[in-house]
């Protein structure tokens, strides 16, 4: 049998980017999309395979708008991997895009797996942000970059693909900690946290 | 001795011959006649034994103490005379009548049959009172004081006795004459009643006639066996000295066996003679006797003493002594065995047997356990002390009271001659008219288990024992007391030893942290009534070194204070502010605070790693707090959950705490009497039943509900020991993290207390534990299955922390609400910037005079209403489930405006989650979030479950936020 690793996965983007029809099209193209409770498109979860064992992805979706910002840290935290997504038609939502980068680096979780998605990548017509430019971008903070439609299914199971495959593989002699859910265990939150 | 006969079969056939009334023939008419000349002739005879004999030995009676004693059975001896002789008379003079009138004659008219048994008892009654007049050498005196009066009797007596000669003495001759003819007349009735058997025809008649006939047959060798021993003893009192006869001799004692007789000798050679009487056995020594109650005697045969072969041994057992009887051959070994079993068998039953050794075949071996009293006499504990209750082979055992003469008392059960199982002990004390009471569990004469002790000064002690100390956990409480306290800890030695809470009621303070003989000593918490709380380090009961303090105001002092909580020598104290002062500080009195130092300004921010700072996690880890409740609860499984000391080690089952102040008689009068489907075995064999997790929740559910199962008994000590600690002054915010993991560690526990008692279960059964395939560690079964239901019972001590450590936030998020509430819905739809498409507007029904900007609290009314059952729950799983179902609300209401089902993105669904969380209003959202998410199933990390807390908790950060900044910018523009 093998083994079912949960990863938690953090949408990030400003609103109207289209982080949930990615995720909807992820979702749905999968044969189990019944079974799985949700929460309307906000949080989902799907399960594939990846080498000897299976990823199910907890994904979370986080409200876009500038007001809500502030409260995305305790969405992501304890996410294994964060999908960070723009409009390629939109210069601004690329720009939201690095300000999510940079709060995960400075305040998200140790070795959390970046994903870039240029999404609407079937509008490339009125495009606003160069692919070369979020490739570059990718390149020097270490993350992963695909363009994707949600409309099209373009590029979707690659972006989880990539990320399950930048998830380090269990290591069977030692509970590794490479930000999986259930062993970035949250110790004694009992509300120490600072707000 | 009292003869009491009962002959029931006897007298159910009588009673069937009633209604016969068949008449018999002329036999039987013959047989009656002879009966009626055989009376005639007794009856004269008796007139004559009395005119001559009785009457005037009666007339003088005797001035001298011993002979007004045997005058008294005298007296005695002649009712019974007169007894017999009347009843005799009374029935012959009837039976004459009716052979006067009447030819037919019925087996009634046979009256010594039909009256059998009041024949047969007044017989016993008459040669048992002769019997005693012999034995207390009656005759002999009466004899001597009317010796001048005798002599004319003689040729009187002759006319009775055709062998009677001038040599037999008087006291002979009267002995004759007072037996001889009763005797011989009983011998009469039996020839007469054998011819009227051999004439009578097979039939229910014969019948009775036969075991009439048994019966007097029987009355013969009683008589014969009552004059014997009679004699027997008699000859003794006559043998032995003044001396023991003044101790010993009684009229109703008889001597049934005489080493002198039949040799055996006791193995000390302390004896050189035994003496088994009917109600003792004595051993004589030179001038010296013992002697031992025949129903405290128990006699063991296979005695091994294989030291001397050849001589064959019985082992006495007495209460206080045990000797051998040693004979030189199996015989005669045999007999004496035979004869004290016998003797102690008919001393126990309180009567001899009819007749008196007839019972060769049956009961032979008197009971081994025997209800007696005894009176102590050698030196030990018991001295003096009188034992009543259930004895075995010479030791208490079962239960009983044992007595002191200075009033000290135990009641309860015995094993083997110490205390042992549950007792209660009453002490008085030395100075007071007043008692120590102990209800406790003993072991091998000593205290150990579970007890309650009353003390006579109020001091109440409710715990475990060892040694007769106290040892392990225990609660000492004295609530009337000039300085009334409560300790709840652990014990050692009869001293505080260890982790425990100590409540000073006079300072309302509370002590939490470390013992040591005594005194607090090691790490300590102080809290106070005021909310102050502290910790440090005491040795032997003084503070020493520096320490943590907590203020109310949320400042925080950190150096040397003393007692009454002022500042001494270098410290440090932060502000609320964050202002933060160091320095050497000073109390001089009158002079009030004086301080040298820094004030630094810098920070200008709460930190709640200071104001919310978290006492007691590292000094008592929560595996050593209670481990005295734990320990008694595991031993008892590895000791193999004996029933009989259940109670020993999970405390007494008392349903109410009224019951617990009722006096002691409650705890032994009503003990074992409860509902008996919980007995241990039945325990252990439910556990079995209910593996499976769906009967496995209920009936956990039950037995941690109940009073008698030891897992409910556990819950309900964790929960004194939780109180203790946390409940009144011990609700302080600087607590909650000890408190919650405590609890979760209860749940820890009991699930592995559970785990156990299955495995001791299935052990006893045969059966192999089969391990759990879910591959859920222990921690997690206990936190998804214990936890929920014990939760409740630690709810509102726990609740009560998680609201005071959440207070600041829950008043801002509150002040939050209000704002929100003074907006109509649609104006808060769109400043929660909800967008329009989802208003539920098409679900507000108007009246005229309203306009929708004027509707309030109508919109997403069935989500709001389903998210405010959140306080009506303690479970964390049933919050999390209306959770969902508030979303669930939201969705369909959404689905409905829209008319379509609508997957809500997180972007439509926190604004709508803001609306109905503003809505619901519920006051310490903070203090429900914060308990949900340290209690919950850990499985559900970063699960839907997780999420939909988390956005919860999102919409309360951000109201407290929007609060803020209000506040913020209401200072601005006060500013400009």
């Amino acid at each position: 049998m093998m083994a079912i690793r949960e990863l938690k996965v953090c949408l990030l983007g400003d609103t109207g980017v289209g982080k949930s029809s990615i995720v909807c099209r992820f979702v749905q193209d999968h044969f189990d999309h019944n079974i799985s409770p949700t929460i309307g498109a906000s949080f989902m979860t799907k399960t594939v395979p990846c080498g000897n064992e299976l990823h199910k992805f907890l994904i979370w979706d986080t409200a876009g708008q500038e007001r809500f910002h502030s409260l995305a840290p305790m969405y992501y935290r304890g996410s294994a991997a964060a999908v960070i997504v723009y409009d390629i038609t939109k210069q601004d939502s690329f720009h939201t895009l690095k300000k999510w980068v940079k709060e995960l680096k400075e305040h998200g979780p140790e070795n959390i797996v970046m994903a870039i998605a240029g999404n609407k990548c079937d509008l490339s017509d009125i495009r606003e942000v160069p692919m070369k430019d979020a490739k570059e971008y990718a390149e020097s903070i270490g993350a992963i970059v695909v363009e994707t439609s949600a409309k099209n299914a373009v590029n979707i199971e690659e972006l989880f693909q990539g990320i399950s495959r930048q998830i380090p593989p269990l290591d069977p002699h030692e509970n590794g900690n490479n930000g999986a859910i259930k062993l970035g265990k949250q110790t004694s939150q009992t509300g120490r946290r600072c707000c | 001795m009292a003869l009491r006969l009962r002959m029931t079969a006897f007298n159910a056939q009588r009673c069937r011959l009633r209604h016969l009334g068949r008449k018999l023939d002329m036999c039987t008419a013959e047989a009656t006649a002879s009966l009626l000349q055989a009376e005639e002739t007794f009856s004269a005879c008796l007139a004559r034994i009395d005119a001559l004999i009785l009457k005037p030995l009666l007339q003088a009676e005797p001035h001298d103490q011993k002979g007004k004693d045997n005058f008294k059975l005298l007296l005695l001896l002649n009712d019974r005379f007169q007894a017999l002789w009347n009843f005799t008379e009374e029935n012959y003079r009837i039976l004459k009548q009716k052979c006067s009138t009447s030819e037919s004659f019925c087996i009634q008219d046979f009256y010594t049959v039909w009256k059998g048994d009041l024949f047969l008892s007044l017989y016993i009654q008459y040669f048992v009172t002769f019997a005693n007049y012999v034995v207390v050498h009656g005759f002999e005196h009466a004899t001597k004081s009317r010796s001048e009066a005798w002599k004319h009797h003689k040729t009187v007596l002759k006319q009775f006795l055709t062998d009677f000669t001038s040599e037999t003495s008087m006291s002979l001759a009267l002995y004759t004459v007072l037996h001889k003819p009763i005797r011989d007349h009983v011998e009469q009735y039996i020839l007469l009643l054998t011819k009227l058997n051999e004439a009578l025809k097979e039939g229910p008649e014969k019948d009775l006639v036969t075991s009439a006939i048994k019966e007097y047959v029987k009355l013969e060798s009683f008589i014969s066996q009552v004059l014997d021993e009679a004699c027997f003893t008699k000859a003794l009192w006559k043998s032995l000295g003044y001396k023991f006869t003044d101790m010993l001799c009684v009229p109703e004692r008889r001597l049934l066996e005489d080493s002198r007789n039949l040799p055996i000798s006791a193995s000390t050679n302390r004896s050189d003679r035994i003496l088994l009487f009917d109600d003792v056995l004595v051993l004589i020594q030179g001038n010296s006797f013992q002697s031992f109650d025949l129903k405290l005697v128990w006699v063991d045969k296979n005695c091994r003493e294989k030291s001397a072969p050849g001589v064959y041994g019985l082992h006495i057992i007495t209460p206080e002594e045990t000797f051998f009887l040693s004979a030189k051959d199996p015989q005669m070994k045999a007999v004496w065995q035979w004869k004290l079993n016998q003797a102690i068998r008919q001393a126990l039953n309180g009567k001899r047997d009819f007749p008196l050794w007839g019972k060769t075949g049956e009961g032979t071996e008197p009971p081994s356990c025997r209800f007696f009293t005894y009176v102590f006499r050698l030196e030990g504990k018991f001295k003096n002390a009188t034992y009543e209750g259930k004895w075995h082979w010479g030791k208490p055992h079962g239960k009983g009271t044992l007595k002191w003469r200075d009033g000290r008392n135990h009641v309860g059960d015995f094993k083997e001659g110490l205390e042992h199982g549950f007792g209660i002990c009453l002490v008085p004390r030395r100075s007071e008219d007043r008692y120590d009471c102990y209800k406790c569990h003993w072991y091998e004469g000593k205290m150990r288990g579970y007890g309650i002790c009353e003390y006579g000064n109020e001091m109440v002690y409710k715990g475990y024992f060892k040694d007769d100390l106290r040892q392990g956990f225990g609660i000492l409480e004295n609530p009337s007391a000039d300085h009334p306290f409560k300790y709840t800890g652990q014990w050692e030695n009869d001293k505080k030893n260890g982790y425990g809470v100590w409540d000073d009621k006079d300072r309302g303070e509370r002590y939490i942290g470390m013992w040591h003989d005594d005194h607090k000593h090691g790490q300590g918490i102080v809290v106070t009534q005021s909310g102050v709380c502290y910790q440090r380090t005491f040795h032997a009961g003084r503070m020493v070194g520096s320490g943590i303090l907590l203020l109310e105001d949320d400042s925080v002092y950190e150096g040397n204070f003393m007692e009454d909580l002022t500042f001494v020598g270098k410290g440090k104290l932060s502000f609320a502010n964050g202002f933060i002062l160091e320095g050497t500080f000073t109390n001089k009195l009158g002079q009030g605070l004086q301080t040298q130092g820094i004030l630094n300004t810098s920070n200008e921010q709460l930190d709640d790693r200071i104001t919310k700072a978290q006492l007691g996690l590292e000094e008592f880890p929560v595996e050593k707090r209670w481990k005295g409740i734990y320990d008694q609860f595991l031993e008892f499984i590895h000791s193999g959950c004996k029933e009989e000391m259940e109670e020993s080690f999970t405390g007494f089952h008392i349903q109410t705490s009224k019951e617990l102040r009722k006096s002691q008689e409650y705890l032994f009068c009503q003990r074992g009497t409860e509902d008996v489907s919980w007995k241990m075995e039945d325990i252990l064999e439910e556990l079995v039943q209910h593996q499976e997790l769906k009967s496995l929740l209920p009936y956990l559910d039950k037995a941690l509900k109940s009073s008698l199962h030891p897992l409910g008994k556990l819950l309900k000590a964790l929960m004194i020991a939780f109180q203790a600690t946390y409940s009144g002054i011990g609700a302080n915010r600087h607590l909650l993290t000890m408190a919650q993991e405590e609890v979760k560690y209860y749940a820890k526990k009991i699930w592995e207390f559970y785990q156990g008692l299955l495995h001791l279960a299935l052990e006893q059964k045969g059966q192999l534990p089969t391990k759990s395939a879910d591959g859920e560690t222990n921690d997690q079964k206990a936190c998804s299955i214990v936890l929920p239901l014990i939760l409740p019972c630690f709810y509102p001590e726990l609740f009560m922390l998680y609201m005071l450590y959440h207070e600041r936030e829950d008043d801002l998020y509150c002040q939050g609400i209000v704002d929100l509430s003074l907006f109509p819905d649609i104006k808060l739809l769109e400043f929660l910037d909800v967008q329009k498409h989802l208003w539920p507007l098409k679900d507000l029904t108007l009246t005229t005079n309203q306009r929708r900007s004027l509707i309030k609290d109508k919109c997403f009314l069935s989500a709001t209403e389903c998210l405010q059952k959140l306080i009506t729950t303690v479970d964390p799983r049933e919050k999390l489930v209306i959770l969902q179902k508030t979303y669930e609300e939201i969705e369909s209401t959404v689905s409905r405006v829209v008319e379509k089902d609508y997957k809500l993105p997180m972007d439509d669904l926190l604004p709508l989650l803001m609306y109905v969380v503003s809505r619901a209003k519920i006051q310490h959202l903070g203090a429900e979030i914060h308990l949900i998410r340290d209690l919950m199933d850990p499985t559900n990390q970063g699960g839907l479950y997780d999420f939909l807390l988390t956005a919860l908790e999102s919409c309360y950060e951000h109201i407290q936020r929007m609060r803020l900044h209000q506040r913020e910018n209401c200072h601005g523009t006060h500013n400009s």
